[in-house]
């Protein structure tokens, strides 16, 4: 076990590398950047990131600096804003996009779950129907609909809920609600039809027939005997959810006016900030990457077959 | 508990049989292409066969668009900014209903419209909670009773809007002039002016303004070396005015006379149709005004001397917005559909793409395995654990925002899921007999991956593309939704989305529409997906 | 219960009577068993052979109510079990029966054990659900089980999972834990068709000592003539979803009395037997039971086939000492045929 986690824990260096790499890449080599001249940086600031990335030196060295200078966690100077670095701004948003993106994610596993486990159990009944019609709802329509829709409706028409807004920066806790649930749709979708077609699989296997033919409840066996096996489908696929959840959550911050990562995300790339973006993609990278080791060593803790050779 | 059907039972059975037994024995198999099979199944599915027709109508509409009798999609009237969707009212009808509930509502903030106490907190929790839709709406209505009973009556600067507004409505015109007539004084034949010779147009439009013709040729040189400089200069920056100069210089050199003369005949030209234009209009905008004419009319109409123009026009106000306008005043039906056949052809090429790529760098790494595979798969792993619709966004912020790069970087970050899958099938494919006895005839590598193993795999790339398509548009429309994709005057499904949330307390229908449209073509799209994979795959029913 | 009373006979264990199992598909009605009966005696060893489809194991899933429904639904009989009809039972008497009265081994081994739990979680589980004994108590006694069924080094390999083990040993654990709570009747469905053929007859003999030791009734199903002969008192011949002949071992092999039974004994690979000749093989196969004509359905692949036999089903004709055929050549159907 140990071995398997420090395996792959070896596994993520090369796409951290890669990531630094093509950051490096971006930084140096964008047209209409900083270093073509074309642009009118404020002096500062140009002086700055001269400075900082020894711009005369050769190539080979600058990369060396900039990885180390990553891997020390400086992000470097920002090319629009003189007074702070990029790791100011990052850590000042990043905590926000960070409870939104948790909140989101725990409602559609839990929401998920329990409605994929209530449709596979009550199969062709209106139970399955609502929750599939749900599920279908949120893979098929975009978040950037259902967040304004959803806006419209509780926040405009009906005025339960604020529009926008976010506590930290005034609002009340009300503000997380739409934004959370709007993330939360899409995941949901999948994750309550993945786990109502592998809960229906794992009950037709052989081992469920087992359980029954031992004279065991139905509760007992979905609890006992289904449950384990019909969830490993739903923790391969929370990798590619957190991946969702962090693309979403960018859309959404800037539907519901959040002061994320996301809207600072949107904002830089208008600006063309590049250092900021490029921080901004090297902090989600890693944070994908930890997800997918963490899912990883669940799904291996999970499944008994798997051998960790 | 599975039966065996027994196929092969009833083919050895039939030789058996007496004739007169007539019995399941005796049944002919018929052989059924997997294909044949799937669409049989497809056709049994409800919910995807009401897709096939919506995705049709959707691809149809897309197709046609051009030659749909909607307005152009970029045309902009700012006279109809955010006008609400209507079937009954023409535009210049919602205009003007708009001004006067405008004016309604200035009236009752200055008191000069009075309301009962019970209206007036109506009124204002109304405009406390933002919903200025509602309070103009029943502005107008208000007003409209209290001017019909005489209670309110407008004052004489309101009075004037109001008229010069019902005279703007009244007479506003679209014009367009088709072809430009020339009678020859001797013969009486007419002529089609665009397709004289320059020599013909010059002395026409020298005749017209009273010049000789040379004066009008030396005018119209001036004026084409103008604009090559002007186009010098945008191409180059940075030199000085005598660079520029040597460069007008050499550019002109370049040129034969006959080049010349076309600019010349292109520049005379629509100065003459400019001319022809002003005419006809304040000729029509009298017909108008007095109402001696019917609108829309379609007519020649005398110019000056030997002149005469095929104008078509219309009333400006008189168009009909089914889905609203935008803040632009541009046609909501029209840009939705315009809208949809960019989304809709990003999504099918896109995925045509991306679907090429993954097949081709899947079916290598499947067949040929070892170092090959090592590394595609490497590559595609490490792409996997990128966030990569960030990297698609730097990639535009750099690259800079239009279509062909937006489809460049989404067809090449979205081939991994299906040279992951395509590989899978290879691989348990290429050990069947049928690939040794190909090989054993000595089939090339090429060919046998293109010509065996890929259409081996043929149902699961169908099913696949199908599902990738509106995860393709939407991916389209979330970097347009940011602003990131398609750019004005464009449009696309996610941008129109986009454009409509700022909007959506006072003009929800700029938010509804297009965001119905998407939803309605992305659900067609998914639930034929569905029933694609449900019909070439009966066994994983409902699997993802 | 007083009709239940008067039908039951004393002895039987389990008494079948006119079961039929039907599966409703998009294709038709599947009359996977359809009409058939049977009895077990305690202490006996019934063997039920066949074909694959041919029903053998809907009916022993019919008889611990265990068919998927939908599609599948016993639609009519009786199944009498300690002078209750199974087939009239609740849930929860159901349950009591299930695992504890009768239990089950099923034909995989490696499938039908939980990969996720530890074998002493599935075992603990079984035993405690029908006893009630302490959690200590009931590892003890799946520890014992797992030695009684030849588990070497059972008291650590109670912890393992599934996939720890062999084939054949988790096919041992299943019988173990089918055990653990004195079933009164073990049916076995192809408990060895998926294993190697050495370890076949390791289960087979387990079986057989464990039943014995047990006093345990069995239901062996097997398309396997074979292991009938070995291990079985009784035979039921199945043939699509029909109980064709119904004998005592020895009758069975010494005069089969079905085309079927004829055939099947036939084709078995015999030493002593025909070692030029080449090796009898029934032509076909079996039919596909959607909407069956009123035919016998082993009429096409019957070489004593008469034209009767196309139209209608043969009735069951005894041939004295409980030997049971239902074919157009026998008893009052022959006379039939020859009109």
């Amino acid at each position: 076990m140990t071995k398997y986690i420090i395996k792959r824990l070896l596994g993520i260096i090369p796409t951290l590398l890669i990531i630094i790499t093509i950051s490096f890449f971006i930084v140096r080599v964008a047209p209409g950047g900083p270093f073509d001249g074309e642009r009118a940086l404020p002096e500062v600031v140009k002086r700055n990131i001269e400075a900082k990335y020894h711009m005369n030196d050769p190539l080979l060295l600058q990369y060396g600096r900039y990885m180390f200078d990553v891997l020390r966690g400086d992000l470097g100077p920002s090319f629009r804003y003189k007074d702070h670095d990029v790791n100011f701004y990052i850590f000042q948003s990043l905590p926000n996009s960070i409870m939104l993106g948790v909140i989101a994610i725990s409602l559609s596993i839990v929401l998920g779950i329990t409605s994929g486990m209530l449709a596979s159990v009550k199969q062709n009944t209106w139970v399955d129907y609502l929750s599939m019609a749900l599920a279908v709802v949120g893979i098929s329509v975009p978040l950037f609909v259902i967040g304004p829709v959803l806006q419209y409706v509780f926040a405009i028409k009906l005025q339960w809920l604020p529009t926008s807004g976010w506590f930290t920066a005034g609002g009340d806790w009300k503000t997380i609600i739409l934004p959370a649930i709007t993330l939360a749709f899409a995941d949901f979708g999948v994750i309550a039809r993945l786990t109502r077609s592998s809960m229906l699989e794992t009950l037709r296997s052989d081992y469920i027939r087992t359980a029954k033919a031992k004279g065991m409840r139905n509760s007992a066996i979905i609890f006992k005997h289904a449950m384990k096996g019909a969830m490993l489908p739903i923790v391969s696929y929370l990798g590619p959810a957190f991946a969702g959840i962090i693309t979403g959550s960018v859309v959404v911050e800037q539907v519901f006016r959040i002061p994320g990562l996301g809207k600072f995300f949107v904002q830089s790339s208008f600006n063309r900030d590049y250092t900021l973006i490029v921080g901004v993609v090297i902090v989600y990278s890693v944070i994908l990457v930890i997800m997918n080791f963490i899912v990883d060593v669940v799904y291996s803790m999970l499944d008994p077959r798997i051998t960790y050779k | 508990m599975k039966r065996e059907s027994g196929y092969q039972m009833k083919n050895i059975m039939r030789k058996k049989q007496l004739p007169q037994t007539m019995n399941e024995f005796d049944q002919v198999v018929k052989g059924n292409s997997l294909s044949k099979d799937a669409w049989r199944r497809l056709k049994k599915n409800k919910m995807a066969v009401i897709s096939v027709i919506i995705v049709s109508i959707y691809i149809l509409l897309a197709i046609c668009a051009p030659i749909l009798p909607i307005y152009p999609y970029d045309e902009i009237v700012l006279d109809h900014q955010n006008l609400k969707p209507s079937f009954s009212k023409t535009s210049g009808e919602l205009m003007f209903e708009k001004r006067l509930a405008d004016l309604y509502t200035q009236a009752w903030r200055q008191g000069r419209l009075t309301l009962s106490e019970e209206q007036n907190a109506i009124l204002e929790t109304w405009i406390d909670k933002n919903q200025a839709t509602k309070v103009w709406d029943y502005m107008y209505v208000e007003g409209n009773r209290q001017l019909e009973s005489g209670t309110f009556t407008f004052n004489t600067a309101e009075n004037r809007t109001v008229n010069n507004l019902k005279s703007k409505i009244a007479t506003d015109l679209q014009i367009t002039v088709d072809t430009i007539w020339t009678t020859d004084p001797q013969t009486g034949k007419k002529l089609n002016v665009e397709k004289l010779s320059t020599e013909e147009i010059v002395n026409l439009y020298a005749t017209m303004v009273g010049n000789t013709p040379q004066q009008v040729i030396t005018q119209y040189t001036v004026e084409i070396e103008q604009q090559i400089l002007k186009q010098i200069k945008s191409e180059s920056t940075g030199l000085t005015e005598a660079e520029y100069q040597s460069l007008l210089q050499a550019d002109l050199a370049g040129f034969s006379q006959k080049e010349r003369d076309n600019l010349t005949k292109d520049n005379v030209f629509s100065k003459i149709a400019a001319i022809a234009k002003d005419i006809a209009a304040s000729d029509l905008k009298t017909a108008a005004t007095d109402a001696t004419a019917e609108f829309p009319l379609n007519k020649e109409i005398q110019i000056k001397d030997s002149l005469s123009a095929s104008v078509k026009a219309t009333k400006m106000h008189e168009r009909r917005y089914y889905l609203g306008t935008d803040y632009v005043g541009r046609d909501m039906l029209s840009r939705i559909i315009y809208g949809g056949q960019v989304s809709i052809a990003i999504g099918f090429i896109g995925t045509l793409t991306s679907v090429l790529i993954g097949v081709v760098l899947g079916a290598l790494a499947g067949y040929l395995g070892g170092k090959v595979d090592y590394f595609i798969m490497r590559v595609v792993d490490i792409m996997y654990g990128l966030p990569y619709m960030l990297l698609v966004i730097i990639a535009m912020a750099i690259f800079g925002r239009n279509i062909l790069n937006l489809f460049f970087a989404l067809a090449i970050i979205s081939w991994l899921t299906i040279s992951r899958m395509v590989r899978g099938q290879i691989m348990s494919l290429k050990n069947q007999e049928f690939i040794e006895a190909a090989r054993s005839m000595g089939a090339s590598t090429p060919r046998i991956i293109f010509r065996h193993l890929v259409p081996n795999s043929l149902s699961v790339i169908i099913v696949f593309s199908t599902l990738r398509i509106p995860s393709f548009i939407m991916t389209e429309s979330f970097l347009s939704f940011l602003g990131l994709g398609v750019q004005a005057p464009y449009a696309s499904w996610g941008s129109l989305v986009g454009n409509g949330v700022g909007g959506m307390t006072l003009y929800p229908w700029k938010l509804f529409y297009p965001a119905l449209a998407m939803t309605i073509f992305l659900f067609a799209m998914n639930f034929l997906g569905d029933g694609l994979r449900d019909a070439f795959d009966p066994q994983s029913k409902n699997q993802l | 219960m007083s009709k239940t009373v008067t039908e039951h006979t004393y002895g039987n264990m389990l008494e079948v009577k006119d079961l039929k199992t039907y599966f409703l598909t998009d294709a038709g009605i599947v009359k996977a068993v359809d009409g058939i009966s049977f009895t077990l005696k305690q202490g006996e060893t019934l063997g039920i052979v066949g074909e694959s489809g041919s029903g053998k194991s809907v009916t022993n899933l019919s008889i611990m109510r265990l068919i998927p429904s939908p599609p599948g639904k016993i639609v009519g009989g009786e199944i009498f079990f300690e002078g209750k009809d199974i087939l009239k039972l609740s849930e929860s008497e159901l349950r009591s029966i299930r695992g504890n009265r009768i239990s089950m081994v099923f034909q995989d081994p490696m499938t039908s054990l939980n990969p996720f739990l530890r074998i002493s979680t599935q075992m603990i589980e079984t035993i405690r659900l029908h006893q009630t004994i302490s959690r200590k108590e009931a590892l003890a006694k799946s520890i014992d089980m797992l030695k009684l069924v030849g588990i070497p080094a059972a008291e650590e390999r109670v912890t393992n999972y599934p996939h720890q083990f062999s084939g054949g040993m988790r096919q041992r654990v299943m019988i173990a834990m089918a055990l653990s709570c004195e079933a009164k009747i073990l049916i076995a469905d192809e408990p060895t068709t998926a294993l190697d053929v050495t370890i076949q007859a390791q289960i087979l003999e387990l079986i057989q000592s464990l039943s014995k030791k047990l006093n345990t009734s069995v239901i062996l199903i097997t398309h396997d003539l074979g292991v009938v002969a070995g291990l079985c008192d009784n035979v039921c011949v199945m043939y699509a979803g029909k109980i064709v002949e119904k004998a005592r071992t020895e009758d069975l092999y010494k005069s089969p009395s079905h085309p079927y039974t004829y055939g099947l004994i036939q084709s078995v690979p015999r030493l002593d037997k025909a070692k030029n000749g080449r090796l009898f093989s029934i032509e076909g196969q079996p039919p596909n039971v959607i909407d069956l004509p009123p035919c016998c359905p082993f009429h096409p692949r019957c070489h004593k086939v008469m034209d009767i036999c196309r139209t209608q089903y043969p009735p069951t004709t005894d041939l004295g000492g409980g030997h049971e055929v239902s074919c157009w050549l026998y008893g009052a159907g022959k006379e039939q045929a020859n009109v």
